[in-house]
């Protein structure tokens, strides 16, 4: 597995926000490299900057030092053919149909309307949306819209797949299937993850490597590199004593940022 | 810091424009601000007009009158409207298509009936005022959360006590606000009457000085009105705040 | 059905009352005309109010017109740009908040009577309503939308096309509801302040006369159409709403 390359490389990157209450400082000196193929979790307090992280890796926020390449070029601003984003929340335009949703970064990429339409309704069926194409997002539930915005992502076909507490606002049961769908996504297409959650399960489940951060101002407290084969069984021993070790070092930061 | 310098900046370079057009075109029309100055001290010193303080009195308590009636008869209205279901539900959309008509198509009728002097003024400003005072009582009650009466009344609170300790307070931030607007509307009417047609008060001296091209004269009279217009404006916001943390 | 029925009987009882108050020589007949001398000054009125009404809505249109065009578009720029927004701000919401009546002299001065001037006093009306509206639309617009068209590559002239502006229809559509009052208001004022045509100055008139059922007779003319222009609106808008959800 160490023998893939690195595609994304993250070095000394730091981040401090001016506010109307005072200086911010979300990041401090992070560095992280991501191999191709990778799933990679962010895992840490509330705070601690991975939304920032993230959307530097998107183009949307520079860094005031450091610096990140994607596939050895430096990240300038959005490249939606590199990097796509899914937000916390799901961020469906209301106005647009799941179909509509779906190829609306095509659309913004000039691909004609035949092309672009094909592209999307052939995501439907992995999506699980083939008969929702025509709904508007306001007659979908929070998992469809949520499976709407990953389908948005994945529409242009970028290398790698950044996700930002993507199934945080789902309920326990849906969540969990959510997690199921993505991994076979994931394996079907051999993406690139940077996934963010607060969740242990999700992170043991999915992730080839699970990065825990330190609250604020953020930095990589350990990051572990997970072996086991998919699908995992997650009462397994080895399993239970991975969680709680993680859990160990996630509980000190909660704590710390609680403070 | 650098947005106020930018608007302090705006207001600057508005009024040098202004001076600088208003010269170039007709000093007497474009009335630039250089010419508003020495009217707006003959005005002050009661030099221009010297019954300046006994128009404003007059337009003060035109106000006042026409508030206090739109308060009386708004408040009311909408209780009325607001605990009786059917009635609200019949009234309410009546109301507000009345609402949708421009109120200034009254007045000629206020007018013919009340006559040129305060009356029709007061009963215009009170016209303004009534409406959304009424409207945001209706609105207010509608935002109590029932379930709250309830829970009150299970806990053994009589009529005086829920509405005094359950709806007031639910319906204070909108009804406080419909006071504040009806009170701007208020001397809105009052000023629109005095100047489609009046004898008296502040209205009948704008149009005095722009019926005789007095357009320096013009300008600080409507300055001295705006005056009283914000000034009624801050006092209501004063008092929306008081109300506000009355509740809390 | 029984708020229809209560409806009608209230619009009966008060007309019925206003009949009994008039006939009984309670109010004077010359200031209070009763309804049943109302409806045959309808009549009588009918050509020369019918010609005042349609040059008064003229006139609206277009102040209504370039009050719309002209507030949402100052509204999307304003809004949009953070500059622009702060330091802008509280001018507009004070030009919003004056009585706009006090600088009517002056615009009478400067651009004369007719059309002129009651077309700039409508949009006087129209456009900050509408303006202030739209501009917070723009800024309260859900931040995760333009994130995830910027995160997709989307340039600034796509964010205002795709993301922008169709997230601000509602509120267009709301300006444009209360703008359409406030322009006949504006026009419906000149022509009574300066007119020399139009439905104020013939509310003007009657009650300068002394022609109490003609004016009551106008005025109900003036208000049933505002009524139904309002009401014509807010059916559109429904029916736009459900279109679009
Ligand atoms: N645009 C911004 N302006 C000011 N402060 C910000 C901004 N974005 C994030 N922050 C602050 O930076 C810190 C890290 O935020 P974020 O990256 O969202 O953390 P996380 O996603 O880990 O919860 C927080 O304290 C947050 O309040
Ligand atoms: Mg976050």
């Amino acid at each position: 597995m160490s023998a893939r390359p690195e595609l994304i490389t993250i070095e000394g990157v730091t981040k401090r926000y001016l506010t109307s209450s005072g200086p911010v400082d979300a990041l401090h000196d992070v560095s992280l490299s991501v191999e191709e193929g990778a799933f990679c979790t962010l895992i840490g307090p509330s705070g601690c900057g991975k939304s920032t992280l993230l959307g530097m890796l998107g183009g949307l926020v520079t860094p005031d030092r450091g610096r990140l390449l994607v596939d050895g070029r430096p990240v300038t601003g959005p490249d939606p053919r590199r990097v796509a984003t899914v937000f916390q929340e799901a961020g469906l335009f209301p106005w647009r149909t799941t179909l509509q949703n779906v190829e609306f970064g095509l659309e913004l990429q000039g691909v004609p309307a035949e092309r672009r339409r094909q592209t999307a309704a052939e995501l439907l069926g992995p999506l699980g949306l083939s008969g929702f194409a025509e709904k508007y997002p306001r007659e979908l539930s929070g998992g469809m819209k949520q499976r709407v915005a990953i389908g948005r992502a994945l529409a242009l076909d970028a290398k790698i797949l950044l996700m930002d507490e993507p199934f945080g606002a789902l309920d326990e049961q849906t969540r969990l299937l959510m997690g199921e769908w993505l991994l076979d996504i994931w394996r079907r297409t051999r993406k690139t993850v940077i996934f963010v959650t607060h969740s242990l399960h999700e992170a043991l489940f999915l992730s080839t490597r699970v990065a825990v951060m330190t609250a604020r101002p953020g930095r990589i407290k350990t990051a572990l590199d997970l072996t086991m084969e998919y699908p995992r069984a997650m009462e397994s021993s080895e399993m239970v004593a991975l969680r709680a070790k993680l859990w160990s070092e996630i509980r000190e930061e909660s704590l710390r940022a609680m403070r | 810091m650098t947005v106020v310098g930018l608007r302090l900046g705006l207001l600057a370079l508005f009024l040098a424009i202004w001076e600088i057009a208003g010269r170039k075109v007709n000093p007497l029309l474009g009335v630039p601000p250089s010419a508003v100055l020495p009217s707006l001290r003959d005005l002050l010193l009661l030099r221009s007009y010297p019954d300046l303080p006994a128009s404003l009195w007059l337009t003060i308590r035109e106000i006042g009158t026409a508030y206090a009636l739109a308060v009386a008869a708004g408040l009311g209205c909408g209780f009325v409207l607001g605990m009786h279901r059917l009635v609200g539900r019949a009234w309410g959309p009546m109301l507000a298509a009345l609402y949708a008509v421009p109120a200034v198509v009254w007045y000629p009728s206020l007018m013919l009936f009340f006559g040129l002097d305060a009356a029709s003024k007061i009963a215009f400003g009170f016209l303004l005022g009534f409406f959304p005072i009424a409207l945001a009582v209706l609105a207010g009650i509608r935002q109590v959360n029932p379930q709250l009466v309830v829970v009150a009344r299970a806990y053994g609170a009589g009529t005086a006590t829920v509405f005094r300790r359950v709806m007031l307070p639910a319906m204070l931030f909108t009804l406080v606000g419909g006071l504040r607007t009806g009170l701007v509307l208020c001397v809105i009417g009052v000023v629109v009457g005095e100047i489609l047609g009046s004898k008296a008060g502040m209205g009948a001296l704008i149009n005095h000085a722009y019926g005789l091209l007095r357009t320096g004269d013009y300008v600080a009279l409507v300055l001295v009105t705006l005056v009283l217009v914000v000034g009624s404006d801050v006092l209501a916001s004063l008092l929306e705040r008081r109300a506000r943390r009355w509740t809390e | 059905m029984r708020v229809r029925i209560l409806q009608i009987v209230t619009v009966i009882a008060a007309l019925g009352v206003w009949e009994v108050v008039a006939r009984m020589g309670w109010v004077d007949p010359l200031f209070v005309p009763a309804p049943s001398a109302v409806a045959p000054a309808l009549l009588k009125i009918g050509r020369g109010a019918l010609a005042g009404l349609a040059d008064t809505l003229g006139k609206t249109a277009v102040a209504y017109v370039l009050s719309v065009v002209l507030g949402v578009s100052a509204g999307v720029a304003v809004g949009s740009i953070r500059l622009l927004r702060e330091v802008l701000s509280p001018y507009v919401i004070a030009f919003y908040g004056i009585p706009k009546i006090l600088v009517l002299p002056w615009i009478v001065l400067l651009l004369g009577y007719g059309t002129t001037p009651a077309v700039f006093y409508g949009v006087l009306h129209g456009f900050f309503p509408i303006m202030v509206l739209v501009m917070g639309a723009v800024r309260d617009v859900d931040r995760t939308l333009v994130a995830v068209a910027r995160s997709l590559g989307a340039t600034t002239w796509q964010l205002y096309w795709k993301v922008l502006l169709p997230a601000i229809v509602p509120s267009v559509l709301g300006g444009m509801r209360l703008g359409v009052v406030f322009c006949l208001l504006g026009v419906l004022v000149v022509e009574m302040f300066a007119g020399v045509r139009g439905m104020g100055h013939v509310l003007g008139s009657y009650a300068n006369g002394f022609q109490a059922p003609e004016l009551f007779a106008a005025t109900a003319l003036v208000s049933a159409a505002s009524i139904a222009i309002v009401l014509a609106l807010d059916h559109l808008n429904d029916r736009l709403s459900r279109w679009r959800g």
